[in-house]
């Protein structure tokens, strides 16, 4: 179970850049969620993933992961119990490495790097049937460089990176945004054939308001750094698009042309 | 006259690939911008003609140029990581410092080595007992090639290892392999330190070739060690870790044999290196820009 307690965090604190994102946010996740998160541009949906990553220390507050206090813990140990995928494909893979040596990276994820070959036979057939599970033809590329895949083959990539070692926590920020449709259609059954298969505690960022209702079991609508709608079960699979975006409007008490625009 | 240059070529190709090979750990590797160089290079030539000199074995005295660099290197980590000063001037204080430390540790600018025993004079004279036909006029070419590949064929392997992935990484995509649960703190000062340490041994090998170490030797050795990398990128390309680590080598005995050839043919003055360096240096960083320009001028008239 992840908890945040009252946090808060201001970006630029004291310049005339000043921005302040969270102001006491609080959430639970309950294990075995999946949240899909959305929210207009600056709502703090991707700094919400970054604050429970630990990406930057947060200014008050505390998140606990399972009962223990891991506001301190620096992103790198954090990374022992979080997998990420992020909204950029080249973010979450190192380009001139081979898709071999990166699955190899996250193979020994937190654990305690050492002298030891960081490829053997083993491994690579590991790999090869990891990757035989995606219709993307990878297992026959293992020692191609990931800078020459497409975006698409990146993020199942990093998909297959971030969940190869079961974490307690996967945050998804927009992952499937700069594909086309097909891919990002691909890459989101893939997501949730993984997280259902493994039963992955998921936090989903994303723009699109059909994926928002479709995947995982609870929704969330983020504005200014607060949580303006969390819905459930049979309340969050009967909504609709047109219902969700009057519900905005109404918990907000104003027009969001824009958001209609950005959201629909 | 051109075999006696040729080998002379290979054997400061080989010598100073050593550094170049660190150079290429910090800049293609780690994607960091070390100058610690000019510094840990004529650290290593100090800290081993200083013990020399004092009387003790050159092989300790070589071990502890090593080690000497390594701390010059993890120092410009601890500058750059936990003080959070740019790598550029982390390397820049590092150097400045050390060009005071080499003169405490030389204790005057300049010490000759020409009547002292050197790690190649003691194996010479072992070989010559083995072998009493040993061809001695061979005997730096043959012991580099020794030393040189071995230390390539060690990068190399390291680079293949859990850690030597780590480090690749971190240069490659820092956010990346911290996602992973990679310290890139660590890995920098990790990598920082295997450099300069390589550096540091190819300073102290040097003083020994040319029998003195001074004070000055290390001014323009970062050039240097560039221009190996980046002519041997240009050359061999990056297409795995061996080949790259050869190109780097290959490309220390090009840059090697063209200031040879400069110097010979008479084009330049010993002073003009420098400069020539320099200019080696930018027209093999421009040349890909200059070369894309022309064909965005090309398809622009088409």
């Amino acid at each position: 179970m992840l908890l945040l307690e009252n946090i808060s965090k201001t970006f630029n604190p004291g310049t005339p850049n000043e921005n302040q994102v969270f102001n006491g946010l609080s959430l639970k996740v309950d294990d075995g969620d999946f949240i899909t998160v959305i929210g207009s541009n600056g709502a703090g949906k991707s700094t919400l993933l970054n604050a429970i990553a630990g990406v930057f220390p947060i200014d008050g507050g505390k998140i606990y992961l399972d009962g223990s206090d891991i506001t301190g813990l620096p992103e790198y140990k954090r990374a022992a119990f979080i997998g990420r995928v992020f909204q950029d494909p080249m973010l979450g893979t190192s380009p001139s490495m081979t898709i071999e040596e990166n699955l190899s990276l996250a193979f020994s994820r937190a654990e305690n790097i050492s002298l030891r070959w960081g490829l053997n036979a083993e491994k690579r057939k590991l790999f090869s049937k990891y990757l035989s599970t995606i219709p993307l033809g990878l297992e026959n590329r293992l020692s191609t460089k990931v800078k020459l895949l497409s975006g698409g083959q990146r993020q199942a990539l990093t998909l297959i990176m971030a969940t190869m070692k079961k974490p307690r926590l996967l945050l998804l920020d927009e992952h499937t945004a700069s594909l086309d449709p097909k891919t990002a259609m691909l890459v989101n059954e893939l997501t949730e054939e993984i997280i259902e298969k493994e039963g992955i505690t998921t936090i989903m960022v994303t723009h699109n308001l059909e994926h928002a209702i479709k995947m995982g079991n609870r929704l969330i609508m983020m504005h200014k750094g607060r949580i303006v709608l969390d819905i459930r079960g049979e309340e969050k699979t009967s909504i609709t698009i047109p219902r969700l975006l009057n519900k905005f409007e109404q918990l907000q008490g104003e027009k969001f042309a824009e958001d209609r625009v950005m959201l629909a | 006259m051109l075999q006696t240059m040729l080998l002379k070529s290979i054997e400061q190709g080989l010598v100073f690939g050593i550094m170049a090979l660190g150079v290429y750990i910090t800049f293609k590797i780690l994607n960091f911008a070390d100058l610690s160089v000019d510094g840990s290079f004529p650290l290593g030539a100090a800290v081993a003609a200083s013990l020399i000199v004092g009387g003790h074995s050159p092989f300790t005295a070589t071990l502890a140029a090593i080690l000497a660099g390594a701390l010059a290197g993890y120092a410009t980590g601890i500058l750059n990581t936990s003080g959070k000063i740019s790598d550029l001037l982390a390397g820049i204080l590092t150097m400045t410092s050390l060009y005071s430390i080499n003169l405490r540790i030389m204790g005057r600018p300049n010490i000759p080595l020409l009547n002292q025993p050197t790690v190649f004079s003691i194996i010479q004279d072992a070989a010559k007992k083995i072998f009493p036909g040993f061809p001695v006029q061979y005997m730096y070419l043959i012991l580099f090639i020794i030393v040189v590949l071995a230390i390539k064929v060690l990068l190399d392997a390291f680079l293949k290892t859990q850690l030597g992935f780590s480090l690749r990484a971190t240069g490659d995509n820092p956010q990346m392999i911290r996602s992973q649960g990679v310290d890139t703190d660590m890995t920098k000062r990790i990598g920082l330190s295997l450099s300069n340490a390589l550096i540091s041994l190819s300073g102290a090998l040097v003083a020994q070739y040319q029998g003195f170490a001074d004070v000055g030797m290390g001014i323009g050795t970062i050039i240097a060690g560039l221009a190996s990398v980046i002519i041997g990128d240009a050359l061999l390309g990056e297409k795995s870790i061996f080949i790259a680590t050869l190109g780097v080598l290959f490309g220390s005995f090009l840059y090697r044999f063209s200031i040879s050839l400069v110097l010979s043919f008479r084009l330049a003055q010993a002073s003009d290196l420098k400069l020539f360096t320099a200019l080696v240096v930018i027209l093999a960083l421009t040349a890909p820009r200059f070369k894309k320009s022309l064909t965005t001028l090309k398809i622009s008239r088409e």
